[in-house]
């Protein structure tokens, strides 16, 4: 079973690369990356200790033929020992939640920001969910379903609202999920880094073919962009 | 009148119509003509603690069918990429995944947990059953009531299709028309009942029915994790029932609490959180109680820092209680609560990792004896882990924006409710199997079971997390080749019907048990606690005299003076039993009011729930304990 679990770390080293969440394409999905990476280190620091500790004692403590009838002594609990094991933990919690608690104020004043127009020169645009497909609507009025043109190098805000039930709208290279409410909007902004096409998908269960929801995110360039706005 | 099982009907359901016919006939002609009506009879009467949470158990592992075959239809389903398996697309796969998730929560884990404190909690403490044995009954009873209402959804063509988590606006009748989510409603709020009015009894159980010298500090750590765990669901069970009947008002009378101008969906996220989290500490706390006791006694040893165990036991239930947005970190409640809510949530991991290291130091300098129960606490302990951990992961809220909801979720709560309380439940049925039924399961297939069901545990869910960071949703039916998740979703089916097969393992262990060994005696694994001084199976009131307790773990030191544990001249007061029909009667009279509303067939409420309030009447009239007290005053 361990080297089965070993196996699979390794396979996730391999593919770490590829997949879509460890391969950031926007300055969002970048800063994610980083955090996703330094709680997995914290977290496998932890996970090491516990697995050595835990075959250590089993194979130093298990019964064999001899000690069948030995009654160990009680032990009277170590202080030290119990004061280790909660203040360690606390200084790993304390060291990840610095970095968390200030990507969450940098990501979320973005993702959820007052309803004041956009800071500086962002474009817009306007994304409506619905059952089963996405609308975009971009600031020269043109319209596109389940297919979002994007600028490389151009931070972009998305302002969200649902025709119907809540969606989640995700592009897993380029942002987390902002979810998307019937009644309410919320926001979301990033900066693609990189021309390419990427997936997005509905996160939210939404109901029957909420498989199906899914749109394509096209990073251009800034000319191509500019073409393909004015293409009717 | 709307007549819900006739015209066209999905071929999945015809199969179970014929396949429950059959099996059902089968289990009639096998009770009869091997003549064991008299013994159903006296089980589905008995208010003894030992009988109900057997079936409790029992019924657990029929449910446990159910939701394992639920998941073997996903996983079928998604073993191969634009897969069309049968008929589990769109809202046919939506129906499976909901009751999947439901049963596997509300009537496997729960059940089975609930089953083994009934068990063990009167027995550790030395009491003679639980505070109030008819309200047992009549709680277990509620139980099977939800769970027929539940189940029964999918025979009508009618299963629930929300999810189990049921987010409004989608359940609601404006998106998911039909009775279907009705089912849910009511197969939960009924068995939701008889899960307080357990808690209930299991407090005033553990507060009044101690053994004389059996303190609080003296107490084995699954009664104090039942103890906290109870305070748990007293708490949280109410709020679920309030945004049940919030949702079914929704759904019925046309209010919105949760859709349109004044009414908001996020209500149903904040109440169903408020009661859900806390609920899977509901589900893993009992699990840890069962680990303390099976890996101290395997160990031969005191567990390892008793108090700080209980003050960690005591912590999470209470962190427990201010985590419930960190499932809600995509909805935009802004920065602030983000990073609330993350920081208490890793708090969590700082009691839960004492209580793994505890374990631990628990073990080392032992004689550690690999038993079927010990090998699935062995299990629990690196699985658990890593669920922790992934869970430490998860409550980094920025870091969330990138699991939530995708198959790394997943992934994570299996670890977290497989690892740790499946493990623990099967922990704790090999473990308390003699005091259940006087006979000890075969350890040669125990093992298997745990080396299958591990093995297939950790192949169906490790791939799940690189699923999930590879961009899939959870919740989805089908996948493309471009999403390059084909051979992580392979070798999960794989493990799943490794799983599957395991559990065929247990079946057999069952018939080799029952019909080639012979009945053990009280004491079989060299226990430490109580349960182990009286006989296997428990009879009903056991200690009688009831003994008298000097220290932790008093059955073992007495064992190695070898002296006797003293008696105890004081009495305590000993619940009545007695035989009744009158809660059986109860949980069918809701079931069939519960049809009622799901139909909207105002006549069967109207008659559904006079029967109800009758039974309060009946009960007003008929109390045994009167009789006794009286007696008792006059002497």
């Amino acid at each position: 079973m361990k080297k089965l679990v070993l196996f699979f770390f390794v396979i996730a080293f391999l593919s770490g690369c590829q997949m879509r969440v460890l391969n950031p394409k926007s300055d969002t999905a970048d800063t994610l990356t980083n955090l996703i990476y330094l709680s997995f280190g914290i977290m496998m620091l932890v996970l090491i200790v516990v697995f050595v500790l835990f075959v250590a004692f089993l194979r130093k403590f298990r019964e064999r033929g001899k000690a069948k009838f030995d009654i160990p002594p009680d032990e009277k609990e170590n202080k030290w020992l119990e004061i280790t094991w909660t203040l360690v933990p606390l200084l790993l919690i304390a060291i990840l939640a610095v970095p968390t608690v200030k990507a969450t104020y940098d990501l979320t004043s973005k993702v959820s920001g007052s309803a004041e127009g956009s800071q500086g020169d962002a474009m817009t645009v306007e994304v409506v969910g619905q059952q089963f497909n996405w609308k975009f609507t971009y600031e020269n009025g043109k319209e596109s379903y389940d297919e979002l043109v994007l600028p490389v190098d151009q931070e972009v805000e998305f302002r969200l609202t649902s025709n119907d039930v809540i969606h989640s709208f995700w592009i897993p290279n380029l942002s987390g999920k902002i979810d998307v409410l019937p009644g309410e909007e919320t926001r979301l902004s990033f900066e693609p880094r990189e021309e390419g096409t990427y997936q997005g998908k509905c996160a939210e269960f939404c109901g029957a073919e909420h498989t199906l929801m899914r749109f394509e995110t096209k990073v251009v360039s800034q000319e191509a962009f500019e073409s393909w706005l004015e293409k009717e | 009148m709307y007549v819900p099982f006739v015209g066209e009907v999905p071929s999945d359901i015809v199969v179970a119509w014929i396949v429950s016919i059959l099996l059902g006939a089968a289990l009639l002609w096998w009770m009869t003509t091997r003549k064991k009506w008299p013994l159903v009879w006296d089980y589905i009467t008995t208010t003894d603690n030992r009988k109900i949470g057997t079936m409790y158990i029992l019924l657990a592992m029929v449910f446990f069918i159910r939701g394992g075959i639920d998941a073997m239809f996903i996983r079928t389903q998604l073993a191969i990429p634009e897969n069309d398996f049968w008929v589990f697309q769109s809202q046919k796969y939506n129906e499976v995944f909901t009751t999947h998730g439901t049963v596997m929560i509300f009537f496997v884990a729960m059940p089975l947990l609930i089953g083994l404190m009934n068990i063990a909690v009167p027995l550790q403490l030395g009491a003679n059953d639980l505070a109030f044995p008819y309200l047992n009954s009549i709680s277990f009873w509620l139980f099977v009531s939800g769970g027929i209402i539940f189940n029964m959804a999918f025979f009508f063509n009618a299963a629930p299709n929300a999810g189990w988590t049921s987010y409004a606006p989608l359940a609601t009748d404006t998106f998911t028309t039909g009775p279907n989510n009705n089912y849910y409603i009511f197969g939960l709020q009924v068995s939701g009942l008889g899960t307080i009015f357990t808690a209930i009894n299991m407090i005033v159980t553990i507060i009044r029915l101690r053994a004389p010298g059996m303190k609080m500090t003296r107490m084995p750590l699954f009664s104090w994790a039942t103890l906290v765990t109870s305070f748990l669901i007293l708490i949280a069970f109410p709020v679920l029932t309030v945004a049940l009947l919030l949702l079914m008002f929704d759904r019925i009378y046309g209010t919105s609490f949760f859709l349109g101008e004044y009414g908001d969906p996020v209500y149903w996220q904040h109440l169903f959180w408020i009661f859900g989290h806390p609920e899977v500490y509901i589900l893993i706390l009992p699990a840890f109680g069962i680990f303390s006791d099976v890996i101290s006694t395997f160990s031969r040893k005191r567990v390892y820092g008793y108090t700080s165990m209980v003050i960690a036991i005591a912590l999470i239930g209470l962190l427990g209680f201010m985590v419930w947005a960190h499932h809600m970190f995509t909805v935009g409640l802004g920065a602030l609560a983000n990073s609330i809510f993350a920081i208490t949530t890793m708090l969590i991991a700082v009691p839960t990792g004492i209580k793994v290291f505890n374990w631990l130091f628990t073990m080392r300098k032992g004689v550690v004896r690999i038993t079927t129960p010990m090998l699935f606490s062995l299990g629990f302990i690196p699985t658990f882990v890593i669920g922790g951990v992934t869970g430490v992961m998860l409550a980094v809220a920025a870091a969330d924006y990138q699991y939530h909801d995708s198959y790394f979720v997943v992934a994570h709560f299996h670890y977290t409710m497989i690892g740790g309380t499946i493990l623990g439940a099967f922990a704790g049925i090999y473990y308390w199997y003699p005091k259940m039924t006087g006979k000890m399961l075969d350890e040669k297939l125990g093992k298997w079971h745990f080396w299958l069901f591990i093995i297939g545990f950790h192949l169906t869910f490790m791939p799940q997390h690189f699923a999930g960071l590879n961009g899939m949703p959870r919740r989805v039916y089908t996948y493309t080749w471009e999403d390059g998740v084909f051979l992580l979703n392979f070798v999960s089916t794989i493990g799943a019907f490794l799983m599957g097969a395991s559990m065929l393992i247990v079946l057999l262990n069952l018939y080799k048990t029952h019909r080639l060994t012979d009945p053990v005696g009280a004491d079989p694994w060299d226990g430490r606690t109580l349960e182990w001084t009286v006989g296997s199976p428990a009879p009903e009131h056991p200690f009688q005299p009831i003994p008298k307790i000097n220290s932790i773990d008093a059955y073992w030191y007495s064992k190695v003076e070898r002296k006797k544990l003293p008696e105890s001249e004081e009495p305590r007061p000993s619940p009545i039993a007695i035989q009744t029909v009158a809660p059986v009667l109860l949980a069918g009279v809701l079931i069939v009011m519960s049809i009622g509303f799901i139909y909207g067939w105002v006549w069967i409420q109207v008659m559904g729930g006079i029967a109800a309030l009758g039974f309060f009447i009946y009960r007003v009239f008929n109390d045994e304990r009167k009789a006794v007290y009286r007696k008792e005053e006059e002497s």
